[in-house]
Formats: structure tokens, sequence, C-alpha cells
């Protein structure tokens, strides 16, 4: 895809790295969503996460393709995507972690996509015109995920009682990875007040309602939050990124600078 | 044969100040994997057209729907045998909820959903209660 | 609901010479056999096999592609193989459904491949090893399996041949994705060149077989040919599909690995080396070296899985029940 819209700061290093981290968390969500591919309980399911994680590569490009043309250094959105080291990598923590058993990858989603709604549709009346472009066609679409992962989380919860147990588990082990989404360090504020970006701490209150609602009908309860992991805004990782990094990036390692 | 045009994929073809042609063409799907195809073949139809001075612009906004589905559009999609979109689709409950959507075989409204998606992403699989074809139905959106 | 097995359900068709010459004579008319028309049970079975024998083939046929999913050297090939593998997945559905028109369901169908009793296509069973197999499969594997499905559009079977319309389209789609693969990589370096070549030396006589044995060795053909379920024989298949791939291995730059292949001017075709049939044979009864890894998977993930179709299945039922229970409060 190549963006049209011109910058509208030119080389703007705080722009720039905060569409890539948004580039970021897409591609890894959709990196593990990729795992899934043939292995989902379902073959309906499997076009559905297969669906969700192509949703996502597509936005993963728009963001990759449009933090390059900020940064102007002539850099495409395959090398920001594959030429970069761990440490430079700033997702979202939650984005990289295992997909787990089905109960785990449906509850990262849910998380995820709750999160994500908002954060696109405030997006959507961003300064920034190639954003709200993005954000236009994103909102579409993760409108669709949380309804669908909502459905799962309902089913799960309210469905047997194994289902119900690992559903409570992947509530435990996701939850400390939840605080990061509403964190908001200087690029963040930054992107605020020049109207660019969104007050990712002003939809915390939409997301913990829609969490609720949901899990009330799944017959759960959100786990009392306790200490927040942080770190993939400063490329501080878990050990799970290096390993997707090394399946991601093993072509363009090992055959640097060819055309496919 | 369905044209992008009667999908409503390509948005305007029109010629810049410098005379240019460029036509303008919006993806369905963020990730729908003929996009790029798209792009190449309407650069090479302007080509073999002989126009030589051509661009081909991905426009985002505003995104696209499938109430940009022509009615001739509509109607070609029935014929290959895909159930077209419902009328409108502004509304969450066009896209999620019960729609009617009937057999392009036989036009029995009598119809089940056995998948929210068929093969692309844009398609979900039905079936018909009627005369038991399955066949795929052009999601709102 | 969906009621099924309304032909010859009962098991009581009666095919005497009447019913059968019938048969045979709408057949013949070109007259397409719909779900719901009267048809002699051996029809009935032949077609049962053989789309779900197609299903399962798109089932299986989605791991060594999906094997290279996360390894895919660009986004935008990403993007492509995910597709890909997600429309083969579609497929499989769209063809369990049109199997089920036959009055046989997903479940039987599911439980035969698992079991290791129905057969899928045994390309499958050969490894995807490098990024390049991923543009070989895309042009020969999709490439041979259209010239097989392209006839398949005539088939008598209304469903089936419908189907058959549709799916050819998106075959077609990536079969050119994959000829695409194979072209940046004959105008990429010299290693990408050799990647490209060593995958056609790999490819290309499992392709080749993927159209069956000569006729004579082929046990259903004959009764398939007359009830125009099938429509060419597997030899002219492969021969139509060995004359479109030569010329584009040639415009690739690339060298099929048949000493033996020469044009035929009286024939206006290619005439080609022996093909391996013992090899065709070893593999299809189980001994190709992925044939337990790809049916192990599929019972792994149909493990892996109860406990959410379980959760699914109770969910619906107890919403059912407090429907119920809330419409009998409400009376
Ligand atoms: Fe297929
Ligand atoms: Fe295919
Ligand atoms: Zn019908």
């Amino acid at each position: 895809m190549s963006g049209t819209c011109e910058p509208m700061m030119t080389s703007n290093q705080t722009l720039f790295s905060y569409v890539l981290r948004l580039a970021d968390d897409h591609l890894i969500l959709s990196q593990r969503l990729g795992e899934w591919c043939g292995e989902a309980p379902t073959l309906e399911e499997d076009l559905a996460l297969a669906n969700i994680a192509l949703d996502l590569i597509g936005q993963a490009r728009a963001l990759y393709a449009y933090a390059g043309q900020v940064e102007g250094k002539g850099r495409d959105e395959d090398q920001l995507a594959f030429m970069r080291y761990e440490r430079d990598y700033q997702n979202l923590l939650i984005t990289e972690q295992p997909n787990g058993d089905f109960a785990h990858t449906i509850v990262r989603q849910f998380f995820i996509s709750a999160y994500m709604d908002p954060f696109w549709r405030r997006m959507e009346g961003s300064k920034d015109d190639m954003l709200a472009a993005i954000a236009a066609k994103a909102s579409k679409e993760v409108t669709y995920h949380l309804r669908h992962t909502s459905e799962w989380v309902i089913r799960l919860g309210d469905g047997t009682r194994e289902s119900h147990e690992r559903m409570v588990e992947a509530l435990d082990d996701l939850m400390m990875f939840t605080g990061e989404l509403f964190e908001m360090d200087a690029v963040a504020q930054e992107m605020l007040q020049s109207g660019v970006g969104v007050d990712a701490s002003d939809l915390k209150a939409e997301w913990q309602h829609t969490v609720q609602t949901i899990l009330q009908e799944a017959t759960l309860e959100l786990p009392k939050a306790g200490h927040m992991q942080t770190g993939g805004r400063m490329g501080r990782h878990s050990e799970h990124l290096g390993h997707i990094l090394s399946e991601l990036q093993y072509m363009q390692r090992s055959f640097p600078g060819l055309t496919w | 044969m369905v044209t992008i045009a009667d999908l409503g994929i390509l948005r305007s073809i029109a010629l810049d100040e410098e005379g240019c042609i460029v036509a303008q063409v919006t993806p369905t799907y963020s990730g729908c994997p003929a996009t790029n195809l798209i792009q190449q073949m309407v650069l090479e139809a302007l080509h073999e057209a002989g126009f030589e001075n051509v661009r081909v612009e991905s426009v985002l906004s505003p995104a696209w729907t499938t109430d940009w589905i022509s009615s001739e559009g509509r109607e070609k999609l029935r014929q290959f045998g895909i159930a077209p979109p419902t009328e409108t689709s502004n509304s969450k409950r066009a896209l999620f909820g019960e729609t009617l959507v009937t057999c392009p075989h036989c036009g029995s409204g009598e119809t089940e959903r056995v998948s929210e998606f068929g093969s692309t992403p844009c398609k979900a699989l039905y079936r018909c209660l009627a005369c038991r074809e399955p066949f795929d139905y052009f999601k709102c959106h | 609901m969906y009621s099924q097995g309304l032909i010859g359900a009962d098991g009581k068709t009666h095919e005497d010479a009447a019913f059968l010459a019938a048969f045979q004579a709408r057949i013949d008319a070109e007259q397409k056999i719909e779900p719901n028309d009267p048809m002699p049970e051996g029809y009935r079975k032949t077609l049962v096999r053989q789309i779900s024998q197609h299903a399962h083939s798109e089932i299986i046929g989605m791991q060594p592609e999906g094997n290279w999913i996360s390894r895919a050297p660009t986004l935008r090939r990403k993007a492509a193989l995910l597709a890909k593998v997600q429309d083969e997945g579609g497929h499989g559905l769209y063809l369990y459904s049109a199997a089920e028109t036959l009055g046989v369901s997903r479940e039987e169908m599911t439980e035969q491949l698992l079991s290791g009793a129905a057969k899928y296509s045994s390309i499958f069973n050969y490894p995807a090893l490098t990024w390049a197999d991923i543009g070989a499969i895309g042009w020969l594997v999709d490439g041979a399996a259209i010239m097989n499905q392209i006839v398949l559009c005539r088939c008598s079977y209304g469903p089936y041949a419908r189907a058959m319309i549709r799916i050819c389209k998106e075959e077609s789609f990536h079969q050119r994705q994959g000829y695409e693969i194979m072209i940046a990589l004959c105008n990429g370096s010299e290693e990408q060149k050799e990647l490209a070549q060593d995958a056609l030396n790999r490819f290309w006589w499992p392709s080749l077989m993927m159209f069956g044995p000569p006729e004579g060795e082929s046990v259903h053909s004959n009764q398939s040919m007359i009830w125009k379920i099938k429509r060419f024989s597997n030899d002219d298949l492969r021969d139509k599909f060995i004359n479109a791939s030569v010329p584009q291995a040639e415009k690739l730059g690339l060298t099929i690995p048949d000493p033996d292949l020469k044009w035929n001017e009286a024939k206006q075709g290619y005439d080609h080396g022996e093909i391996d049939w013992d090899e065709f044979w070893r593999v299809v009864k189980g001994d190709g070296i992925c044939n337990r890894e790809r049916l192990k998977n599929r019972r792994r993930v149909d493990r892996d899985g109860a406990w959410v179709r379980e959760a699914a299945m109770a969910h619906a039922q107890k919403r059912a029940a407090r429907t119920a229970s809330a419409r009998i409060a409400a009376e």
C-alpha cells in the first residue's frame, strides 16, 4: 500500500516512533495468530483467526509504510518490520505472549480488541490525515474482532467446568499485561498534545466497562489488578519476543538485501 | 464479469495537472491479498489501452463499504452464484445479526449460515434449506 | 435445522433397469443431477468419496504451506500466504458442505480422515522445505489442481460442478501468486535461482503424479466417465498440464528435471519420461516422509479442540434452556 498523504511534520522523530510502535503491536500479534493456522478447534474458527490475523497484518503494513515515509530515510515496510533488533521493537508485552491454549488466545485477543476498538475510533479524529485514514479502516475491522472474541469469552466462561477453569487461568495469566495498554509516556504525551495521538489513559474506563460486561455474562470475573508489567515501549520485552523474531526474520537475515 | 468498478473498488479516474492519468482504488479489507494484484492489473490495463503516463493511487478514506457495490454488480455476483450483500450495511446488526440471505441458485429465503467466513474474509458460507446448495454470501461491511 | 439424507438414505432406491436407463439418459443429455433428484446408490457413493477426498486434500494441504507463514520473507508475501491457506480451509468447508448434500455428515467424513480410512491428495505428503517450495506449490500443485478441477466444472452433479466453478477462480489466483514468487526468485540472485530450481526438481514429478496412474490401473474411472463425474483420462489431463507448464518453466529460465522431455510435433505436445509409479504407490500407502505427521497433526488438533467444542455446545444448550424457561415464565 503506498500512502499518498504527506506527513504532517516531516522527519518527525516522535511521530515516527508513535506510528512504529503501533505497527509493532499489530505485526507481533498477527505473527502469534498466524501460528494458529490449521490448529484451531474447528474449521470455522481456523478461518476466523486467519481473518483476524490478516486484518492485523494489513494494518501493520499501512502503519510501517507510513512510519517509513515519516522517517524519510528510505526504509520500506519490510526493512522496518524485519530488519531491527530485539530491543528496537516497541510492541506491548501482551501482544508477544504465547498462544497457550485457545482460552489464552481468546483472552489475549479480547483484552487487546476491547482496547483497540475505542483507540481506533478516537484516532479517526486525528489531525494526522494518514493516521485518521488508517483508523477509519481499522476501527471497522476491530469492531468485528471484539465481537468475535466476546462471543468466545461468553461461550467458554459459561460452557463447561473445564472451559471455565481454563478461562480463569488465562485471565489470571494475562491480567498483569493490561496496565501497559493505558500508559502515556513522553512520546504518547507529545502526540496527544499535537492532536495526533490518542489519550490511552482515558480509554481505561471504557475498556473496563466492556471487559466487565462481557465477563459478567460469561460468569467470570476480572482478576484483581496486581503489579502490572511494563517495558515494551522501551524495548524491554519478555523472553518470548526473541523467538518470534528468529522465525519472523529468518529469511531476511539468511539472505540479506534480496527481493522476494 | 464483475468489475472493480461494479464493486466500488475503483473510486475514480482523472487527469492531474501534469496530464497524468490517476486511477484511485481503495482496499476492501486491510488484509485483502488482492489489493496489490488489483493495482497492478489496473496499471497493466491502462498501459495496454495505450496510456503511458498513468499512476495508481490507494485511498483509505472514506473506508470502502459494500454499499458501494452497484446494483449491476450485485446482479452479476448473484449470477456467479454468490449471494450479494443485503442492501444497507450501516448498522452492526446488518453485518452480524440475522440477515436474510436468499439462495442465489433457487431464490429461496430458507437459508442458514454454515460459517461466518468462507474462503475469503469478505464471504460467509451459507446453505440453502430448500435446494440444499452450499453458497457464498458476500457479507456487508 | 438441516435435514440430510433424503436421497437413497433408506437404501431402497429401486435400481431396476428402467430407473438406471432413465438416469443415464439424463446424464447423456447433459442435465445436471441435483440433491433432491433420485440417483443410483453407486453414483452417490462415488461422489461422496470423491468430494470428501477433495475436501480432505484442501484441509491437509493447509499444513505444508502453513509451515511457512511465520517465516515468509516479506509482509506482502506473508499476508498472501496466510490468505491462501485460509482459502484452502474455506474450500474444504465448501466441499464438505457439497458432500453433505449427498446425505453424509461432516462428522462422518472427518472421522474417516482421522482414522486413516479416507484418502487425500498424496502431494501433501511431500515437505515444504524452503521458501521456494511455496512458489513451486502455488505454481505447480495449484496448477495441477486447476487442470483437474476445470473439467469438474462440467461434472454431472450440480452442487459439485458449481462449487468447482467458484473454487477454480480462487485457485487461479493462487497459481498466479505462486508463479509470481518463482519470477521474483528467478530474477534474483544466484542463490535464489538455485532455490527455485531445487523446488522445481522436487515438486515436478509429484505434481505429475497428482493426476493419478494411467487409466488401465485406475479402478473407478470407467464408471465415473459414463456418469460424467470424470470427463478426461488421467493421462490426457497430465499431458495438458505438462504442455502448459513447460513454457512457463522456460520463461523462468528453469529446467524441467526430465531428460526425456521432448516436443512431439505429431501430437503437438510433449512426451515425458517414465513416472516412478512405485514411489507414487509407496507414498499413497503411507510411506511418504510426512504421511504420519500430517494425520497425527489433524488428530492432535481434533483432540486439543475437543474441550472448546464441548464448551460451545454446552453453552448453546444452556442458552436454549434459559430462553425456553424465560418464555414459559412469561406465558
Ligand atoms: Fe483449494
Ligand atoms: Fe489453492
Ligand atoms: Zn436454494
